[in-house]
């Protein structure tokens, strides 16, 4: 437990004024305290036409992203928000539903994939879809201070970074930091999707230990839920 | 130097084995000056034999088709889908924004194999991002590496403010304070932690080695959340 996280409220009205869509931030403290916010909140959502106001659950956040992936895949893409009206529209203020944490790796990216566009899905990605501290810290403040309803920790069939931690060769560079954070997946023999899939469940569980997410998710505020992208099909299927 | 060089051809050869791609490695491995003939296979494709230069116009094009509502949305398509499932080969390695109204492959309409993308809040260049880009431009072979920050970045924002701030998001202000100065606009403090990256970034001998030898160019880039333009600021 951080214990900064006992007044919560102190500070995610500091964050407000970082740039963030008000809409949300306001959305969350009402969500996570009490209804005594509401009547600001329906205030702030009056004077923020720009941003997105509809309240979605976790589920809800969820289930757009893989109706994004069945347009996706079954070549139906909307492309949606993607045009020079809705650049101006989200100058002001985002309010992304979802978050994804997903590889660098040039065959999987994200927006595409789940077929949304701008101001929908706040993304961190690297090899190997790792959880360290800026990961966490990114995390935290898609999640706390922009208000995202679901994080996604996306793995891929075939990832280099998990291939180089089984392999278990040196490798030069950085590179190393990467693998450190996988390696503790890796146990016994599995196969590459084994240790892929064993990946995001220990990302998740890295991810979970933040106590700024643990509390969202306390509050049905917020689901973390992993999935494995298939590089063939372009289908994302649920880690359960 | 030697040293390095050689370290570089061993690990690329263990890296090889590690789903990388082979076309962008064997790109990279001709690049390099390595001695070592292992590939010998004809590539199915190489989407990032180019020259940097020409890798950043490539990019660059893509973003003014993306501002003159004149985007192609390329390779996109399952049958390109089914063509990278084989091995990558992206001709650009991107260090930018977790920023909703940034995604790289809408902002540069480009599609599937052909950005090796790495984002966090305040696009900060830390061993986890370092060692993903080395893996992007030394194994996959990206000829053009870009580091973006963008208009009103929240995080750099909140660097400057310097207020306590929950969880792990400290960590992240921390890399980024170094870049801060007080009596600067949040635009220049913007372009200022763009630059720390990249000097971050070529602190590397991986990423200098190929800078030093052709193989790839860093730039920085400065996106306008209004009009959608990036412009390169270094």
């Amino acid at each position: 437990m951080t214990p900064d996280y006992n007044t919560p409220n102190y500070t995610r009205r500091d964050l407000l004024q970082y740039g963030v869509c008000i809409v949300s931030t306001a959305l969350l403290t009402a969500g996570i305290t009490t209804k005594v916010l509401d009547r600001d909140r329906k205030k702030i959502l009056a004077e923020a036409p720009s941003c997105e106001t509809s309240e979605i659950t976790p589920e809800i956040a969820l289930e757009t992203l893989m109706l994004g992936n069945e347009r996706f895949i079954k070549n139906k893409q909307k492309h949606p928000n993607q045009n020079v009206e809705r650049i101006k529209e989200v100058a002001t203020g985002q309010k992304p539903f979802a978050a994804v944490l997903g590889c660098a790796d040039s065959r999987v990216p994200a927006e595409i994939i789940f077929d949304q566009g701008l101001g929908d899905i706040f993304v961190v990605r690297n090899a190997g879809n790792v959880v360290t501290s800026e990961e966490m810290g990114s995390l935290e403040f898609g999640a706390l201070e922009l208000g995202v309803k679901t994080i996604m920790i996306l793995g891929h069939q075939k990832c280099g970074a998990v291939k180089a931690t089984l392999d278990g060769n040196s490798v030069p560079g950085k590179i190393g930091s990467i693998i450190d954070a996988i390696k503790p997946a890796v146990k016994g023999k599995p196969t590459w999707e084994e240790a892929v899939i064993a990946n995001v469940k220990l990302q998740i569980k890295q991810l979970k230990s933040s106590s700024v997410i643990s509390q969202l998710i306390a509050n049905d505020e917020l689901k973390v839920v992993g999935s494995f992208y298939e590089l063939e099909t372009g289908k994302v299927k649920l880690i359960t | 130097m030697n040293n390095i060089q050689n370290n570089l051809n061993v690990s690329r050869r263990n890296l090889l084995k590690f789903g990388a791609g082979v076309v962008g490695t064997a790109a990279l491995t001709v690049g390099l000056g390595s001695q070592v003939n292992w590939f010998n296979e004809k590539p199915a494709r190489a989407d990032n034999n180019m020259t940097p230069d020409e890798a950043l116009n490539q990019l660059l094009e893509g973003n003014k088709r993306f501002i003159e509502n004149k985007r192609k949305n390329p390779n996109q398509s399952m049958a390109r889908i089914e063509e990278v499932a084989q091995g990558q080969a992206p001709f650009a390695a991107i260090l930018s924004c977790a920023d909703s109204r940034v995604p790289s492959e809408i902002i540069f309409d480009q599609g599937f194999g052909d950005l090796f993308v790495v984002r966090n809040a305040g696009n900060v260049a830390t061993p986890e991002e370092i060692g993903s880009l080395e893996f992007g431009t030394l194994v996959l072979g990206a000829k053009v590496l870009m580091v973006i920050g963008h208009k009103n970045c929240g995080a750099v924002k909140a660097t400057i403010d310097g207020k306590a701030v929950p969880g792990q998001i400290a960590s992240i202000l921390d890399v980024i304070q170094p870049a801060i100065n007080q009596n600067k606009t949040l635009e220049e403090n913007i372009i200022s932690n763009v630059k720390l990256g990249m000097n971050r970034l070529q602190a590397s001998p991986v990423i200098s080695q190929l800078i030093k030898d052709g193989k790839l160019k860093i730039v920085g880039g400065y996106y306008d959340l209004d009009t959608g333009k990036i412009n390169v600021v270094a």
